[in-house]
């Protein structure tokens, strides 16, 4: 099985080099000898292979004929690209399903108890699995990519070439440095390593391909983008092309990074879901970049403006996502997330200096093609507050990236390492995220070009209104109603950032509001439809306005969840049967504690009654697994989770001198929100990938469209 | 051996896929200024169409509203009269705009 795996890889490395030099030769020759103008009455080109050089005589035609089909077979050696990959990754899984522990990768990775699930996940859970499962993604949406060509044949060939490009490098990481089907030197062992137990929870499974699927899918907006760039493509259609593909992305990586903050807070036990660690963080960059590029695209595709900024948004994204993928495996900054380390930060590092070198020759080359269209009219206008909203994207991205590196850039300056931890980190982030919720608020309510004065008090007056008057309300009401009730701002920094974001929160679901309000009540003027129908038929009319609408109201309940945090309590404690720990307006007592094996591991666990105002409500049972496979301990925390707040226990031991398991208890308020926020998140992509419906209202084209008696040049997009 | 054969026959199924091209090849059109002026112009009617709706919305006062309307009127005729240009006086295919 091993044999045919490799031969796979090698196969798909192959196919990728072609698609990538006859891809380029294909491209090259086209531009020399330029197509022929269409025939009228008929936009497409067609031509016979075989009756082709018949009639025509001219190199020049021979030439772009020739072109024409080995850019064919580019095109088809991509697609067979996915084949083989495909078959490289169901050949490991199988292995794995099999225990074939000849194969390194296997053995160091599964065991022969581990379950059905986890035996699928061994795919991803290390350094060779990984990036062979990064290749199957990035291979497969190269695959997608090669049968739409349709839409632009000669945009998506530039745009497949750039995928080949980076789709070579991956396959010859795991065809020359880390190949998944290294064979096991020495006897053939009876059972494997295992898997890390912290890896061996649900949501592993299905973490680990939706960041990827975020990560890698960056490619296709930067392929496409680079692309459009290298050929000086005419106008913004390739952004349109791509606008589903980046969406879909973002959602991937949205979902992955906060599956990511599930785990850690399911799984690692401490309490908390972010802890700013290097992995966490690698995650994030991508995503604050590809968040700033969707909406700053949105100034390109309407008004031609922020080309050259947008073209490094989507090249940062695209970057800092393979950056990402580096800092997991190179070892060089040490996380408790990295699974998989070894010595191919080399590669990683001549790779992202490459790309970088590749894309700045592009872009200095063909800057002249990305002049902005018309220029930022007023301070007040929906580009300036995009603008805004970019800065502070790149701000915090910079943040976040200056705090990751910091303790080898310390380590190289200083000579000691210096680690910089949550508050570096969150007194920045926390006024970005505050400000950024103002022009969430403000964005939307702005008109394109500019804003009169009138405008803006006319649209703000009463989601302003509203927002301060929730914002009093919380702080005049008692603190024993729990948080966040009682909000007194000058007690504690904490508490004003939970105020401000939980008022600018009810700022931005107002101004939401509004806006499928103002616009259902045209609709349903029109068409005498009740209030619901109208906002149901405006929000089908433009689906992507009014998901991402959507989008903003889940990242306020995220917010509001993440403003919980500030009212976090937690006790520590060794229990015996009968003791009774009191945290917020919870009694928890210990009924028992017991142990459990089972062939993959050894369990302790303790059985507390929860009481809640002298009435028990619950039973828990915190957990403490030791896996028999790896010899590794792995926390299991037991979460009793209410809109109000999270109640977390975790086993942390037994004492040694008198056997009494040590418990920690987490009170941790509105973290449930972050989580139903994220569904809102989901929910508001996925609407804003809807085709609209046809827009019934038309605006007649005045008399003088038509009857512009000089023509003036106008802005051109090449 | 059994591994060797499949090894064999996924390679010459590959070679044959992707170099084995009957028929005819999808070329599509190359794209041209005034294709990209048609884009431009319907991007112009997008927003007209938005500040329209915006402004029966009472989101944009009526003094906004007639000035960005204007502008944007003077963006779609510009556009229209280069379109009507193009397509009464046609320019030599370039082939791609480099």
């Amino acid at each position: 099985m091993a044999e045919i795996g490799s031969f796979a890889l090698l196969l798909a490395l192959a196919l990728s080099v072609y698609t990538f030099v006859a891809g380029i030769v294909a491209l090259a020759f086209q531009k020399q000898t330029p197509q022929p103008a269409p025939q009228s009455g008929s936009q497409i080109t067609h031509r016979s292979g075989a009756s082709a050089s018949v009639n025509d005589s001219s190199l020049v035609a021979l030439l772009r004929r020739g072109s024409e089909r080995i850019g064919e077979t580019a095109r088809r050696a991509g697609i067979a690209t996915f084949a083989a990959v495909f078959l490289a990754a169901v050949v490991l899984v199988l292995c794995a399903f099999r225990d074939d522990f000849s194969i390194a990768y296997i053995f160091h990775h599964s065991n022969r108890d581990l379950s059905g699930p986890y035996k699928f996940a061994v795919l991803w859970s290390g350094q060779e699995g990984s990036l062979l499962f990064w290749s199957l993604l990035l291979a497969a949406y190269g695959f997608v990519l090669r049968l739409r060509y349709k839409t632009d044949p000669r945009l998506f060939a530039y745009a497949s070439v750039v995928l080949a490009g980076v789709q070579i490098f991956f396959l010859m990481l795991v065809n020359f440095a880390a190949n998944p089907f290294g064979i096991l030197e020495g006897p053939l062992r009876p059972d494997g390593s295992g898997l890390n137990p912290l890896l061996q929870y649900p949501e592993m499974v299905i973490h680990p391909p939706m960041l990827y699927l975020g990560y890698v899918g960056f490619t296709v907006p930067f392929a496409f983008a680079l692309g459009a760039l290298i050929m000086k493509y005419p106008g913004e259609k390739w952004i349109h092309i791509t606008r589903r593909w980046t969406m879909v992305t973002w959602a991937f990586l949205t979902c992955g990074v906060f599956l990511g903050a599930h785990w850690a807070y399911s799984v690692l036990g401490w309490g908390g879901y972010w802890g700013w660690d290097p992995v966490e963080n690698a995650s994030l960059m991508p995503w604050l970049t590809g968040t700033a590029f969707l909406h700053s695209v949105m100034m390109q595709e309407k008004r031609g403006m922020l080309k050259m900024w947008n073209m490094w948004l989507v090249f940062a994204t695209f970057w800092l996502a393979i950056l990402g993928t580096f800092l997991t495996r190179s070892g060089i900054i040490s996380s408790v997330h990295a699974f998989a380390q070894s010595s191919i930060g080399g590669w990683f590092a001549w790779f992202l200096a490459l790309s970088f070198v590749v894309f700045v020759f592009f872009f200095f080359k063909n800057k002249s093609h990305l002049i902005s269209e018309h220029k930022l009219e007023s301070l007040m206008s929906r580009e300036s507050s995009f603008l805004f909203n970019n800065l502070l994207f790149v701000l915090l991205c910079f943040t976040v990236l200056w705090g990751t590196w910091f303790p080898k850039i310390s380590e190289l300056v200083q000579g000691n390492k210096v680690t910089v931890g949550g508050p570096f980190y969150n007194r920045v982030a926390i006024p970005v995220a505050l400000l950024l919720l103002i022009l969430t608020a403000i964005g939307p309510l702005l008109a394109w070009r500019k804003t009169s004065l009138e405008s803006l008090k006319r649209n703000f007056l009463w989601p302003t209104v509203g927002a301060i008057a929730v914002a009093i309300f919380l702080m005049l009401t008692p603190q024993k109603w729990g948080a966040p009730f009682g909000l007194k701002p000058w007690q504690d920094i904490a508490y004003f950032y939970s105020l401000m974001a939980i008022g600018l929160s009810v700022l931005v679901t107002l101004t939401v509001a509004s806006e499928f309000y103002r616009g259902g009540r045209v609709i349903s003027k029109h068409t005498g439809q009740n209030m619901f129908a109208s906002m149901v038929q405006l929000t089908h009319r433009n689906t992507r306005r009014y998901g991402g609408y959507i989008v903003h109201f889940g990242v306020v309940v995220v917010i509001i969840g993440f403003a919980g945090s500030a009212f976090n309590q937690d006790k520590e404690m060794e229990m015996k049967s009968g003791d009774k720990l009191t945290i917020g307006a919870y009694t928890l007592v210990c009924r028992s504690s017991t142990e459990d094996d089972n062939p993959n591991y050894f369990s302790q666990w303790a059985i507390l009654d929860v009481y809640k105002g002298g009435k028990q409500i619950d039973a828990m049972t915190p957990e403490r697994r030791f896996y028999h496979a790896s010899q590794q301990t792995s926390t299991m925390p037991f979460i009793r989770s209410t809109l109000n707040e999270d109640l977390y226990l975790v086993f942390e031991g037994v004492n040694q001198d008198n056997g009494r398991p040590i418990l920690r208890a987490h009170l941790n308020p509105l973290v449930m929100w972050v989580w139903m926020g994220v569904w809102i998140i989901l929910g508001g992509t996925i609407l804003a990938l809807v085709p609209n419906a046809p827009a019934p209202v038309r605006v007649p084209a005045p008399a003088r469209l038509q009857q512009q008696a000089q023509p003036a040049p106008v802005a051109t997009g090449d | 051996m059994m591994w060797l054969i499949i090894c064999l026959a996924l390679a010459v199924a590959t070679f044959f896929y992707v170099f084995y091209l009957p028929g005819r090849l999808f070329l599509g059109p190359e794209k041209t200024r005034a294709g990209y002026l048609r884009e431009r112009k319907d991007a112009v009617y997008e927003n007209l169409r938005d500040l329209n709706f915006e402004h029966k919305a009472g989101k944009v006062p009526d003094a906004d509203y007639t000035s960005l309307k204007s502008s944007l009127q003077d963006e779609a005729a510009t556009l229209l009269a280069e379109i009507a240009r193009l397509e009464t006086n046609p320019v030599p295919q370039k082939g791609t705009r480099s």
